[in-house]
């Protein structure tokens, strides 16, 4: 897999599979391609060379509306800058990709997440308003919403402070055992990845190997 | 369900700045539209309504025949109203005396603008009304009555008939304006004109037809009428006679014209600069919602959405207010327009919306376009799409929509053409003029601990973002300049032109012997003059060795001089005089000296026309005798000044042997009216012209003139304010993220504000000079090419550009600073992780 950036190989000779269910840790250092790696496998770009398949769809061969589709459908997102609307509230974030999707009842399962990583009360608080800590819960909230069949997590505590990055590194794992879905982590965090199922470990733009994570299913 | 959402979005975002200035912005744009094209042009129509009182109409074909009693037949003459009327000399008599009057016959609606004022004795109290005399009844005016020593009741012999007096005329609105040799006024009925018997073959008659309505049927009989003019017929609208009016109503239409044209400009510009930065700051949001799964489709619909509401709410506040605004200015003009007023109709609406709309459209289509192209992959990369692609059809598109929004309001391709040009340029060079200047600040050194180094390096970060603001501070700063030194040069001249205490009496025909008692009275009654004029009066027949009757026609010299002044081919008004009357200005040669011997000085208009050049020797006929006099001077003189002028002016030698009488103009107030009149009565045969009413007239033509100005001024000044407003906002946005960091790096306050304030006051200072030297070249151009002025140079924008300039955006710029400064430094990090 390669993808052509000013005729640049940063991903090469990748090949790996990943169950349904299944939680992964793509760990590695900084410049290695990680996150290369993750914006392709989560459809937010394409390669130049390869084949993807997202549950069982082949997204190297989509244009960007039919990627659009499948992540609204299929797929959950979870980001180290959060990357919540400014201009929304935080029950107005959470809503946002059922409303996207056209669900009807958006405001209630919302307000059901909110509750349920503990910002019950913090429904109408717009995102500068909030600690770091809350506003990556609500962006967790948020990649629940929707019941993906698969979450990628981009450095999700990377941004915050000890305490408050193994409060949302628990809050994942536990609503994504909730959910079921299959998870992909993108970390350089040994310890985090070892929370995970299996780990693959880039260096270069590429797998050097992969190991199984010390602890499974974590909860 | 988008649409909940893009409903959502937009309630949250009407809080931010953008949208409130694009809406403002669009807002001003259609309230100038539709104020200008109801307030301003509804006021022109108004006014032109008025001043067509001076012909007594709103076209009139004037003719030296009777034309066929079916001229008109074919006519369209749909929603018309016509009238009548003849004029001829004739003699008159009461009791053994006689007077040459000036007679005019009119029909029952005359006038069709404008109205007679009328009175039953000379001094008595003045009724104002439309009509002709009863049949059989005559009006006269004052000197009639004076001369003749007639009263009103008595019979008055006009050729073969009798006509009993029923009124004194006091005023008519076509008199004209001719204090020479105006013969005093008989009106008669027009059916009573065959009973007289005074129109022979041969009489020097002049039939003049009226025509008043609606401008698009004045303007079908025009298009009718047109073709088939003969040489010795004549159709003229009030705007075809060179009136201080109408030189007032030019003026002021081309004004108008372009401030409305430029505020519309601006208002784009702020439009355009407020929609890029709404659009790059939803980059993000944009980039959330596509990684979430929106379609491209969804993300349209959002952000259209925004458009159209915003668009909606702003065409409506702008018609709201614009008609709100053009109510209270009608309310406060309305006594000063005649009634009833002009109809709004639907053309303001219309324009209005247009401009809105395309405004809106057009100078936010290219930023939502690049906003709708932002990648998702924005949410990992967090540069991704970025302004990396040239704005080159950006700059075609907007480029485009201004040409075309200024050719749609001006329906001038010339002007607009010009204008578009003279602008582009005027970019190209700015553009290049800014890099200069930023480019020059590399050379200073960089210490962050001092405010001015920090603002310096700040502007040389910023070199291609800080040239378009700089280019856009300095068209906002220059255009309001121009505007105001133009609406000051424009009112300023005007008012010189027609001081408060401009003469509004003439006395004519004051004889030798009449002079020292005319001249006693003045220095009694402390009346200043510019002198008593003497007049003889003698044909010019001849240039050089040419005699003039071969190349000179009537007709053309009646199209040239059209406000009643007698012209070359008849008796001229001739004076000698050793000082150079006021208002006169020699364009070639000198002017006469004590001494001088057989020479004269010629108005320049009249020797260009007879081909008169600096020493030709020109033939007069006074009385019998020839007489040759050499041009020595050529004479500009400005006709708008009410006092006697000359087309030519002799050495004392040439005339001062002649019987002549003298003339003189000057202002009378209210209180000396009495003792002048009471003089008046002594001395009959003196002539005296009131001119008060027309000086009135023009006067309010000005000041409602003045009112347009200041009210299109006022709205050209929001937009250039909204559009540095905007800029100033949309840069400190940019510059948020570096506060925050020397905030958080342990920066004071103070040292913030003042790197910032002095970076924008120097921005703002440079653009105010930059502004201020296209605004002399600018004003230069138009004054001599739109509004036929004199260059000059105004020695006030030099110092009001850079303070202006330089006080307003630091003034903006630091307020928009301190916001930011009052949140905490951790609330600004998490907004610019953002």
């Amino acid at each position: 897999m390669a993808v052509n950036d000013n005729d640049l190989h940063i991903l090469r000779d990748i090949g790996f599979a990943v169950k349904p269910g299944e939680s992964i840790a793509i760990v590695g250092a900084s410049g290695s391609g990680k996150s290369t790696l993750l914006s392709l496998l989560a459809g937010l770009d394409s390669p130049s060379k390869g084949e993807i398949y997202l549950d069982g769809e082949p997204i190297h061969q989509f244009n960007e509306e039919q990627r659009a589709q499948l992540r609204g459908k299929s797929v959950g997102f979870i980001f180290q800058a959060f990357m919540l609307v400014q201009s929304l509230t935080a029950l107005e974030n959470v809503m946002l990709p059922a409303e996207l999707a056209g669900k009807d009842n958006a405001k209630q399962m919302a307000e059901e997440l909110l509750e349920r990583v503990g910002l019950g009360d913090r429904v109408s608080h717009f995102p500068n308003q909030l600690s770091g800590g809350e506003q990556q819960r609500v962006a967790i909230a948020r990649a629940f919403i929707t019941k993906p069949k698969i979450l990628f997590a981009d450095e999700p505590s990377a941004n915050l402070d000890g305490k408050n990055g193994h409060m949302i590194e628990d809050l994942l794992f536990e609503l994504n055992q909730q959910y079921g879905a299959t998870l992909v982590l993108v970390t350089h965090d040994d310890k985090l990845a070892g929370r995970c199922e299996r780990i693959l470990r880039m260096c270069d733009g590429e797998l050097t190997e992969t190991e199984q994570g010390s602890q499974t299913n974590v909860v | 369900m988008w649409f909940k959402l893009a409903l959502r979005l937009f309630k949250r975002e009407l809080g931010r700045g953008e949208l409130t200035i694009i809406a403002i912005a669009i807002t001003l744009a259609v309230l100038s539209v539709f104020s200008l094209s109801s307030v301003s042009s509804r006021i022109q129509d108004a006014i032109l309504q008025k001043s067509a009182s001076f012909i007594a109409a709103d076209r009139v074909l004037q003719s030296a025949n009777a034309l066929a009693e079916d001229y008109f037949a074919d006519a369209p003459l749909d929603g018309l109203r016509q009238a009548k009327h003849i004029t001829f000399s004739s003699m008159v008599f009461y009791n053994d005396e006689l007077q040459l009057a000036g007679v005019k016959a009119v029909t029952e609606l005359h006038p069709l603008r404008g109205q007679l004022v009328l009175s039953d004795s000379p001094f008595g109290e003045q009724t104002r009304l439309k009509g002709a005399p009863a049949r059989g009844e005559v009006w006269v005016s004052r000197r009639v009555i004076d001369v003749l020593d007639i009263a009103v009741g008595k019979e008055l012999e006009v050729g073969a008939a009798k006509f009993k007096v029923t009124g004194v005329l006091i005023e008519e609105p076509d008199s004209g304006f001719n204090p020479f040799n105006q013969n005093p006024r008989v009106m008669m009925n027009y059916a009573d004109v065959p009973m007289t018997e005074v129109i022979q073959p041969g009489s020097r008659i002049t039939y003049r037809y009226l025509f008043a309505g609606e401008e698009d049927n004045v303007k079908a009989l025009t298009d009718w009428v047109e073709p088939q003019l003969l040489d010795n017929q004549r159709w003229y609208g009030v705007k075809d006679r060179q009136s201080p009016v109408t030189n007032a109503l030019e003026r002021a239409e081309s004004f108008l014209l372009l401030a409305g044209l430029l505020g519309v400009i601006l208002a784009a510009v702020a439009i355009a600069v407020a929609a890029q930065r709404y659009c790059q700051r939803h980059y993000d949001p944009v980039a959330i919602f596509k990684t979430l799964g929106a379609s491209s489709k969804q993300v349209r619909q959002i952000y259209v959405t925004h458009l159209i509401f915003l668009t909606l709410m702003s065409v409506i506040a702008g018609l709201a207010i614009g008609y709100g605004i053009q109510s209270v200015v009608f309310e406060m003009v309305k006594d000063f327009l005649p009634k009833p007023l002009p109809e709004l109709g639907a053309k303001p609406f219309v324009m209005a919306v247009v401009t809105g709309i395309s405004c809106s459209l057009m100078f936010s289509l290219y930023p939502l376009l690049q906003l709708f192209n932002i990648p998702p992959l924005r949410v990992l990369r967090r540069n991704e799409g970025d302004m990396a692609k040239n704005n080159w059809g950006y700059l075609i598109v907007s480029g485009l929509t201004v040409f075309l929004l200024m050719w749609g309001y001006s329906q001038s391709l010339k002007i607009s053409a010009t204008l578009f040009i003279v602008g582009a340029t005027l970019i190209v060079v700015l553009l290049l003029v800014s890099r200069l200047f930023v480019n020059a600040g590399r050379a200073i050194g960089v210490r962050p601990s001092n405010p001015f180094h920090l603002a310096m390096a700040s502007i040389k970060r910023r070199v291609r973002a800080n040239s378009v603001q700089l280019i856009t501070f300095t068209i906002a700063i220059h255009l309001l300049l121009s505007l105001s030194i133009l609406k000051n040069d424009i009112i300023g001249e005007w008012q010189n032109q027609l001081p408060k205490d401009a003469p509004n009496h003439f006395l004519a025909n004051v004889t030798g012997a009449e002079l020292a008692e005319v001249k006693k009275l003045l220095t009694q009654q402390d009346i200043h003059t510019e002198g008593l004029f003497p007049i003889v009066r003698g044909r010019l027949v001849g240039v050089d060795d040419e005699r003039l009757i071969q190349f000179v026609s009537k007709e053309k010299e009646d199209k040239s001089d059209a406000g009643g002044r007698q012209g070359i081919g008849r008796e001229l008004n001739m004076t000698w005089r050793s000082d150079l009357p006021k208002g006169n200005e020699i364009a070639e040669g000198q002017w006469l000296k004590a001494d001088s011997k057989a020479e004269v000085s010629v108005e320049s208009k009249v020797a260009e026309r007879m081909d008169i050049k600096l020493g030709s020797n020109l033939t007069f006929l006074i009385g019998a005798q020839e007489y040759k006099a050499k041009v020595t001077s050529l004479r500009t003189v400005d006709w708008n000044t009410m006092q006697p002028n000359f087309f030519m002016i002799f050495s004392d030698d040439v005339l001062a042997n002649f019987p002549a009488t003298y003339i003189t103009s000057f202002h009378v107030s209210d209180e000396q009216k009495q003792p002048l009149n009471k003089f008046l009565r002594d001395y009959p045969t003196i002539m005296v012209i009131e001119v008060g009413a027309i000086i009135g007239q023009i006067q309010s033509t000005i000041d409602q003139v003045s009112i347009a100005i200041e009210f299109v001024l006022l709205i050209v000044v929001i937009a250039g304010v909204l559009v540095l407003t905007a800029q100033v906002q949309a840069s400190i946005e940019e510059r948020q993220q570096e506060i925050v960091i020397l905030r958080t790096l342990g920066a004071k306050g103070s040292l913030i504000k003042n790197a910032v304030m002095l970076e924008f006051l120097m921005i703002g200072v440079i653009a105010g000079v930059m502004a201020t030297i296209a605004t002399e070249i600018l004003l230069a151009v138009l004054q001599t090419q739109m509004f036929s002025m004199d260059i000059a140079i105004h020695w006030d924008i030099w110092w009001m550009g850079p303070v202006i300039g330089g006080v307003f955006v630091a003034s903006v710029g630091l307020l928009s600073t301190v916001k930011l400064l009052t949140r905490n430094t951790s609330q600004m990090l998490r907004s610019v992780n953002m």
